[in-house]
């Protein structure tokens, strides 16, 4: 491996989202937040972004993000 | 219909270029829905992309109201335009991701920064438009602010190749305000149509994005004044380099 495929690796390993978000949403108000799927963001702020622009295909009257590393387990599957 | 056009040529000349600037931010863009660094900036990426282009869809049409436009009908049109008042940093595909954060931070929020000034115009389809693309335009800040971070602590190339990407936009960026007397832009802040001139503009255009690149310690020619409380140019723009019929930078 040549300096050059390292610098390569490790700018790659720099740029690595390692945070998982679970993004909730719901389309009416009598309805419960469901989990609609997750992003992968470091920053909260481009977390929001990335979660409004995947999640885009209904009109939300709420979105909410959980880090998923607070998400505590009770029962295991 | 003569007798119900438009006759402002500086409205007309402003409004030309901000079209410009959205399509082809918009066509840059698009090369980066599939290139960007993950997925999710991917698509993050293809839909700014639909929202540049469709800025500039609701500006062209206007462009057919104006008496400058009878001469030559063509060039209100996005595809039989032959004229490009886009900045000469859009001419060519952007070099790398760095390039589109750079455009998405600098360009498009200098962009902002004018639509934000003709929030409350004496033009109706001008204030319309505009409030709607500053609100638009808030998701773009949040994902320039993120990235512009991102890769300024990624440090070592990632972070030179942000820096040297900010360094080419940096001077055409604030010089598209044009000079403090740009016969345009002055004629545009006399009739209500913003309500900035283009040092105002420019100053409020460095509040707005300096935070972020002093948090970041990315070094660009501005100075905070303490006793003004304002980032301040550190040296005058190259103005003998700038086209003023195009506002864009002087190629050849």
């Amino acid at each position: 491996m040549n300096s050059t495929t390292i610098g390569t690796h490790s700018r790659r390993e720099a740029l690595n989202e390692t945070h998982v978000w679970q993004v909730y949403a719901r389309r009416k108000y009598e309805e419960p937040l469901h989990e609609i799927g997750n992003v992968m963001a470091d920053d909260v702020e481009l977390a929001k972004v990335y979660a409004r622009s995947i999640y885009d295909e209904f009109s939300w009257v709420e979105m909410v993000l959980i880090p998923r590393e607070s998400i505590v387990t009770v029962i295991a599957s | 219909m003569v007798g119900t056009h438009i006759d402002n040529a500086a409205l007309f000349a402003v409004l030309s270029s901000l079209a410009d600037n959205k399509q082809a931010i918009g066509r840059r863009y698009a090369y980066w829905c599939n290139g960007a660094p993950a997925l999710e900036a991917a698509v993050a990426a293809a839909a700014m992309t639909q929202d540049e282009i469709g800025h500039a869809r609701t500006l062209y049409p206007l462009l057919a109201d104006f008496a400058q436009a009878e001469s030559d009908p063509s060039q209100v049109e996005p595809m039989t335009r032959t004229l490009h008042y886009s900045l000469a940093y859009l001419d060519h595909d952007f070099q790398g991701w760095s390039d589109f954060v750079a455009t998405n931070f600098l360009l498009d929020a200098a962009l902002t920064t004018f639509f934000a000034a003709a929030q409350n115009s004496s033009y109706e389809p001008l204030c319309q438009r505009s409030r709607k693309i500053v609100q638009e335009e808030r998701i773009h800040e949040m994902h320039a602010d993120g990235w512009v971070r991102r890769l300024a602590r990624a440090g070592g190339a990632v972070r030179s190749t942000l820096a040297a990407s900010l360094f080419r936009l940096w001077d055409e960026t604030l010089c598209w305000f044009g000079p403090e007397d740009d016969p345009n832009m002055q004629s545009l802040y006399r009739e209500g149509i913003i309500d900035a001139t283009p040092d105002e503009l420019r100053r409020r255009y460095l509040q707005k994005i300096m935070p972020t690149l002093s948090s970041q310690e990315i070094d660009v020619p501005v100075f905070f004044h303490v006793d003004t409380k304002c980032w301040e140019l550190r040296q005058s723009l190259p103005w003998n380099s700038w086209d003023s019929v195009a506002r864009r930078k002087s190629v050849g």
